[in-house]
C-alpha cells in the first residue's frame, strides 16, 4: 500500500507491503532520514520518538497506515531553516550528548513536553522524559531541559512583541 | 480537547459500567421493557443471576481488564501484573502525560511489530473506578454506585460492556514483547455477552458474598 | 597533498613513524621467553597491569598517514581510535591543534579504515584512547608542522627558521601562505625527524573545556552511526540466532516465511539463519513466520549458575599476597560474602553491520571497538587476504566493552556473497539482550582483622568470576596461559592500601556456558563495591569515621599519597558527616582503577524500600585533563551508569535463557534516577593523561551501601541492592 504523508513540511509517500508495519522504518528507509533511531522496537527506549500532529511518538510501534494525511515532524525538521530549536540550542549549550544516538528522541520528548508545560518543574521532567540513555547524560539533559524552557519563553515573548 | 474529555468520559463509563440496583428501579431513563424487569419477570432465577454474575465477573477480574484499573497513578502490565514498565503515569485525564501519553506508544489496534497492544481508546480508568485489590463484590458494588459511575442507565452500560471495542480488546489481546499470545479472560467472548445481558437482565442483582 | 576524498597511499615513503613501545602484545612475547613464571613474578605483572598505561600498538604509524591536509586548508585526522560518546575525537583534536598550530575548526577527525594502513594493534577500550595517543599524537603533529614548514620556506623563498605558524597559516615577515598552498604539489613525505616537544603551559587548547567536535551532527540528526549506513541496491536482513544457552539449530521450517511479502532468500546454516528482503520490516515479518527446533542439551537456570560459579570453586590464583593467610576461624576474624549479577551492556545502537562483497574484496561498515580485529574475522571467514577486506567504522552509538568483538560482521559479509548485493542487517533487541556478552556475575568473601589499637592489620579479598579477559578476542591467549589469571576480573580486586601488615586477593575463575566479556570498568565494579563496604562495615565495628579509617590504612609511596589525596578532597569538599540525619545519609567510597585514584561521597534517601542517590560529591586523579568538561562528562556517566547497575540491573537466567529482553524490564536508571547534584573536582596528580571513563564506576555501589547502612543499619551485600 501507499501512505502519504507531511514529513518536515515536505509532502512524500512511501511504498510499504504491510500497513501495520513500523512509521520508523518508512521514515528511516523510505524517506531516508535516518536521525530518528532504531533503539529497542518495543516502544520501550524512546530513540526512535517523532511528532505527529504535534504528539510524541513512538515511531517502532506506529502503524504507518496511521500516517496517512497526518503532520510528522522528526529530529531533522526540529530547527528551522538552520536556526536550532530552543532544545537543541540548549543541548549545544550544556554539552550533553555523549554517543549521541539515544539524543534525537530526547529532544523530540523533550519538545513536546515544553508544547503542553513551558516550564517544567524537576518532577515534570522526571515523569515525562523516560526514555533511556546508556552514557548517563541525564545529568546535563535536566540542565538542557530547563534551559531550553528559558530560551523557549523568550523566544515566544520576543515573537509575541513583534 | 473538549472532544477528548467527552470520548473519554465515554469510555470511562464503558469500562465501570453498570448503574445501582437502588437507582435503577426509580431511574427513568432505564427502559427495560415490563416483561424482562426482574421483579416482575416470572422466570427471574437468584441462582442464573448470580451464575451470570460470576461470570461476568471473572472476566472483569482479569489481569486484561485490571490491569487498566489501577488504585494507583500506576498502570499495571504483563500476566504478573506488575506495575507498567518506565513507572508512566497516569495523569489527569488516565491518558498519561504531556510528553508522554497512552497514544506515544499504544495505537488503534495490536503492534505485532512492537508488541504494544492496541485497541481504540486505549486508556486509564480514572482512579475512582479503580478494581484493583478490590473483591469481585466490590468491584460491582462500585460500578452500581451512581456517584461513581456518572449514572449511566443499565441499558447503555450493558452496550457498553458488550460492545465496546476497548473492552472486547479482552479477547484480542495480540502479542507480547517476545511475540507470546497475551492470556486471554477464561470466559469466552460470547459467553462472557451472555452473561453480562443475562444479569443486567435479571436486575443487576450484586449477590451478598 | 590529496583532495579531500582520497588518503596518503601507505605505502608512501616516510622517515618518520613514532616508535611502537610494546603493548600487550611484546608483554605477551616476553612473557613467552621466560615461560616458567614464578608466582611472585607474576604478581609483580598483576601490578603492573593494573597501573600501567599500555601503550599504543598498531600499524600504520607515519604521519603523513594520520594527518591528511586538505586543499581547503582542513586537517583531516585519521585516528585509529573510534568515537563511542567518551569525547575521545575532541580530545585528540585538541592535541593536533596546540602542535600542528592549526585552529580545532580546521580538525575533522575520522575513524580510519583499515584501508589507510592505520590499524590499532588492540583496540578503543580501557579507557587509553587519550592516554595511548598523548605523545605519539603530538610527535607527529609537531613533525607534520615542520614538514610543512620546509616545505612552505620553498614555496615562500624563505629561510625556514623566520617561519611562525598558527591557524594553519606559515607566516615569514609579511608574507603569509597556507598549509594547504605550502603542500601544493607535494607527493613525498620525507619527514624530518621529530622536534621537540612544547612545554605543556604553552598549549592552548589542551587543558581547555572546550565543546566537543561531535556535538552539532549529533543534535541535528546526521547519519553517523552505523545503524545508519547505506551502500547502493543494499538489502535488508535479519538474523535467528539461539536463545537458549549453549542451544545449536536442529532444524528450521521456513516454508512460509518464503512466502512473505518482499523476501528474497533465507539462508540457513548450522547455528543462525539468514533473511533477506526488501526491507527490514518485511525481514523482520518473515524471520517470525520460520518455526525452529533447538537442541538444548543443559537448560540452566539462575540457581545451577549461582552453585556453579562461587569462591572455592574453578581455577585459583593469588593475584596479591603480603603475610600469611587469615584463618576464617580465627580468633577476631570478620568475614562478609558479596555478589553482583549479570549485567547487560544495553547500548543503545544494536550492533549490526553493512556488508559488501564482490569480485573478491568485502567492504564492511560497522560500529566496533575493534576494526582491525573484524578485518581478520572477516578476511578469515571469506578465506580473502587482508589487504582485500576493508573494514569501515563508523560512529558508535554506545559501546561499553559490547564493541570489543563484533564477529556479527562475517553474518553480514557471507550473506552479501551469497546474495551478490550489498546486505544490511542488525540485532533486534531481544537479539542483543539474550545474546550479549555479559558482565559476569561475582561472588566474594572479605575476610578482616583489627588490631588492638583500632587498626585494620588484615584484609582478604577473594573473588569468583567469569570470563572477562579469559578468551576474549583482543586478549592473546598467551598472555592467559603465561599469567594464569583473568586480569579483567582482576581488575580492582587487589586491595589498595598499604598499610595493611597483610594484604591478600585470590582469584577464582571459571568460563560459563554463556559469554562474557568487557563490560565497563571490568571487575572494578564488584570488587570495589564488596572491598569497600567491608572496609566501612570495619570501621562502624570500631567505631571510626570511614575516612580517617581509609587514610590510616594508606602508605606514603606517590602512588599512595594520590589516593590520600583523592580521599581527603572529596571528604572536605562534601562536609562528609557520619551518621544518618532522618532518612539521610552520606557514604563514603574510594578506588584506583588503571593508576587513576577516585574518591566519592553519595547522599541518599531512602523513602519506603526505595533508595535514592541525591548528591554525588567526586574527587578524580585522572592525570592531565584533556578536556576537563569532557572528563566531567565522563565522571558523570559513570557515576549515573553505576548507579544504573548497582541499584536496578540484572539479568537472569530462566529456563536456560537470559532474561529480560527489553529496556524497561531490564531496570535502568532513567532521568528520576540521577542524582540532581553531580559536583566533579578533578586533581592532576601526574603531568600526563591518565584513563578517565572507567576509574570512577568504582566507588559508587559502596558509597551508595555505606549510606544506606547508615540509614538503615541494614548492610546489603548483592547487587542490585534492593531494600525489602
Amino acid at each position: 500500500m501507499k501512505v502519504s504523508f507531511n514529513i518536515n513540511g515536505e509532502q512524500k509517500t512511501v511504498e510499504v507491503s504491510d500497513g501495520n508495519s513500523p512509521l520508523l522504518w518508512a521514515i528511516r528507509d523510505g524517506v531516508g532520514l535516518k536521525g530518528t533511531k532504531f533503539g529497542c522496537g518495543k516502544a520501550a527506549c524512546g530513540a526512535c520518538t517523532i511528532h505527529v500532529d504535534g504528539n510524541a511518538v513512538r515511531s517502532c510501534s506506529f502503524p504507518v497506515r496511521m500516517a496517512e494525511g497526518k503532520e510528522i515532524t522528526t529530529i531533522e525538521g526540529l530547527s528551522n531553516d538552520g536556526v536550532l530549536h530552543p532544545v537543541q540550542q540548549a543541548w549545544m549549550d550544556e554539552v550533553v550528548p555523549q554517543c549521541g544516538y539515544c539524543q534525537p528522541g530526547f529532544m523530540m520528548a523533550t519538545a513536546a513536553m515544553l508544547d503542553k508545560i513551558p516550564n517544567p518543574t524537576d518532577e515534570d521532567i522526571d515523569n515525562n522524559i523516560i526514555n533511556v540513555c546508556r552514557c548517563g547524560t541525564y545529568y546535563r539533559m535536566r540542565k538542557a531541559i530547563h534551559r531550553a524552557a528559558e530560551l523557549n519563553t523568550k523566544k515566544n515573548n520576543s515573537e509575541s512583541t513583534q | 480537547m473538549k472532544k477528548n474529555t467527552i470520548l473519554f468520559t465515554m469510555i470511562t463509563f464503558l469500562l465501570i459500567g453498570i448503574i445501582t440496583i437502588g437507582s435503577s428501579f426509580s431511574d427513568n431513563d432505564f427502559a427495560i421493557d415490563q416483561e424482562n424487569n426482574p421483579l416482575t419477570a416470572p422466570h427471574f432465577d437468584e441462582n442464573e443471576s448470580k451464575a451470570a454474575f460470576d461470570k461476568m465477573m471473572t472476566v472483569l477480574e482479569h489481569k486484561r481488564c485490571v490491569n487498566c484499573h489501577p488504585s494507583g497513578a500506576i498502570p499495571r502490565q504483563g500476566e504478573d501484573s506488575h506495575l507498567h514498565n518506565f513507572d508512566v503515569k497516569r495523569g489527569e485525564a488516565g491518558q498519561g502525560l504531556a510528553a508522554y501519553s497512552c497514544n506515544t506508544c499504544h495505537s488503534d489496534q495490536n503492534n505485532d511489530y512492537s508488541g504494544v497492544p492496541g485497541a481504540p481508546h486505549w486508556s486509564l480508568a480514572p482512579e475512582e473506578m479503580a478494581w484493583e485489590g478490590k473483591t469481585r463484590i466490590e468491584i460491582a458494588t462500585q460500578m452500581m454506585d451512581s456517584k461513581r459511575n456518572g449514572g449511566r442507565s443499565h441499558e447503555d452500560i450493558m452496550h457498553h460492556l458488550t460492545e465496546h471495542e476497548l473492552v472486547l480488546w479482552a479477547w484480542n489481546p495480540g502479542v507480547d514483547a517476545e511475540g507470546n499470545p497475551r492470556e486471554k479472560p477464561p470466559v469466552p467472548k460470547d459467553e462472557y455477552i451472555q452473561a453480562v445481558k443475562q444479569w443486567i437482565e435479571l436486575g443487576a442483582v450484586i449477590p451478598s458474598e | 597533498m590529496t583532495d579531500q576524498n582520497s588518503k596518503n597511499k601507505p605505502k608512501s615513503k616516510s622517515r618518520r613513524s613514532f616508535l611502537i613501545k610494546g603493548g600487550i602484545g611484546t608483554l605477551g612475547l616476553m612473557a613467552l621467553g621466560t615461560y616458567v613464571f614464578r608466582n611472585p613474578m607474576r604478581r609483580k605483572m598483576y601490578e603492573m597491569t593494573e597501573t600501567l598505561v599500555v601503550p599504543y600498538s598498531g600499524t600504520g604509524t607515519q604521519a603523513n598517514l594520520w594527518i591528511e591536509f586538505t586543499k581547503d586548508n582542513t586537517v583531516v585526522l585519521h585516528s585509529p581510535k573510534v568515537e563511542m560518546g567518551q569525547g575521545t575525537f575532541t580530545g585528540l583534536a585538541q592535541i593536533l591543534a596546540d602542535e600542528l598550530d592549526v585552529n580545532i575548526n580546521q580538525i575533522t577527525v575520522k575513524a580510519a579504515e583499515t584501508a589507510t594502513g592505520i590499524v590499532d594493534g588492540m583496540s578503543t577500550g580501557g579507557s587509553l584512547s587519550i592516554a595511548q595517543l598523548w605523545q605519539p599524537l603530538r610527535e607527529m603533529a609537531a613533525t607534520m608542522r615542520e614538514f610543512v614548514k620546509s616545505e612552505g620556506a620553498k614555496k615562500m623563498g624563505v629561510d625556514v627558521s623566520s617561519i611562525t605558524t598558527a591557524n594553519g597559516i606559515l607566516t615569514s615577515g609579511t608574507q603569509t601562505l597556507e598549509y594547504a598552498g605550502a603542500l601544493e604539489g607535494v607527493t613525498e613525505f620525507n619527514l624530518p625527524s621529530t622536534p621537540e616537544l612544547r612545554p605543556l603551559k604553552e598549549y592552548k587548547s589542551v587543558g581547555k573545556p572546550i565543546k566537543r567536535i561531535d556535538l552539532r551532527p549529533k543534535i541535528v540528526g546526521d547519519p553517523i552511526f552505523g545503524m545508519d549506513a547505506e551502500m547502493p541496491n543494499m538489502l535488508h536482513a535479519a538474523v535467528i540466532r539461539p536463545e537458549h544457552i549453549g542451544s545449536k539449530l536442529k532444524h528450521a521450517d521456513i516454508s512460509e516465511a518464503e512466502k512473505m511479502p518482499g523476501v528474497v532468500r533465507i539462508l540457513e546454516y548450522d547455528d543462525w539463519i539468514g533473511v533477506i528482503a526488501n526491507s527490514f520490516a518485511e525481514a523482520l515479518a518473515a524471520k517470525n513466520k520460520i518455526k525452529t527446533d533447538w537442541d538444548i542439551p543443559k537448560v540452566w537456570s539462575e540457581e545451577t549458575l549461582r552453585d556453579y560459579l562461587r569462591v572455592g570453586q574453578g581455577d585459583k590464583m593469588i593475584t596479591q599476597k603480603s603475610g600469611a593467610p587469615l584463618d576464617p576461624d580465627g580468633d577476631g576474624v570478620v568475614s562478609m560474602e558479596f555478589s553482583s549479577p549479570i549485567g547487560a551492556h544495553a547500548q543503545l545502537e544494536p550492533n549490526g553491520a553493512v556488508a559488501h562483497v564482490t569480485d573478491g574484496k568485502a567492504t564492511v561498515i560497522l560500529s566496533t571497538q575493534v576494526i582491525g580485529a573484524t578485518q581478520k574475522q572477516v578476511a578469515e571467514a571469506l578465506g580473502f587476504d587482508m589487504e582485500n577486506v576493508n573494514i569501515v567504522g563508523t560512529y558508535l552509538g554506545g559501546g561499553f566493552g559490547r564493541r570489543l568483538n563484533t564477529s556479527h560482521a562475517v553474518k553480514a559479509a557471507i550473506m552479501s556473497r551469497e546474495i551478490g548485493q550489498p546486505v544490511k542487517y542488525f540485532f533486534t533487541r531481544k537479539e542483543e539482550f539474550q545474546n550479549d556478552t555479559f558482565r559476569p556475575p561475582t561472588h566474594h568473601f572479605m575476610r578482616g582483622k583489627m588490631n588492638d589499637n583500632g587498626q585494620l592489620s588484615a584484609l582478604e579479598h577473594h573473588y569468583a568470576s567469569g570470563d572477562v579477559a579469559i578468551n576474549a578476542l583482543i586478549m592473546p591467549s598467551v598472555m592467559t596461559s603465561v599469567l594464569g589469571t583473568d586480569v579483567g576480573a582482576m581488575r580492582g580486586g587487589n586491595i589498595m592500601y598499604a598499610n595493611l601488615e597483610r594484604r591478600r586477593a585470590v582469584q577464582w575463575h571459571k568460563t560459563l556456558p554463556f559469554a562474557t566479556s568487557f563490560w565497563r570498568s571490568l571487575g572494578l565494579l564488584a570488587n570495589t563495591f564488596a572491598i569497600e563496604s567491608f572496609i566501612d562495615e570495619m570501621a562502624l565495628n570500631a567505631g571510626r569515621n570511614p575516612v580517617d579509617f581509609r587514610l590510616s590504612m594508606l602508605g606514603t609511596d606517590e602512588h599512595q599519597s594520590r589516593i590520600r589525596k583523592v580521599i581527603e578532597v572529596a571528604a572536605e569538599k562534601a562536609g562528609y558527616k557520619e551518621g544518618a540525619s532522618g532518612n539521610r545519609a552520606m557514604g563514603f567510597a574510594a578506588s584506583i582503577d588503571a593508576g587513576a585514584p577516585c574518591a566519592q561521597v553519595v547522599e541518599v534517601s531512602v523513602e519506603g524500600d526505595t533508595i535514592k542517590v541525591e548528591k554525588v560529591i567526586c574527587a578524580f586523579d585522572c592525570g592531565l585533563a584533556v578536556n576537563p568538561d569532557q572528563v566531567r562528562a565522563q565522571c558523570e556517566g559513570s557515576i549515573i551508569m553505576g548507579i544504573s547497575a548497582v541499584l536496578h540491573e540484572k539479568m537472569t537466567i530462566k529456563e536456560g535463557r537470559l532474561y529480560p529482553i527489553n529496556y524497561g524490564a531490564y531496570d535502568m536508571a532513567l532521568m528520576k534516577n540521577s542524582p540532581r547534584v553531580i559536583d566533579i573536582h578533578l586533581i592532576q596528580g601526574v603531568d600526563h593523561p591518565l584513563p578517565v571513563g572507567e576509574p570512577p564506576l568504582g566507588p559508587i555501589g559502596a558509597a551508595i551501601g555505606n549510606a544506606v547502612r547508615r540509614i538503615t543499619g541494614k548492610r546489603l551485600t548483592d547487587l542490585p541492592m534492593k531494600l525489602d
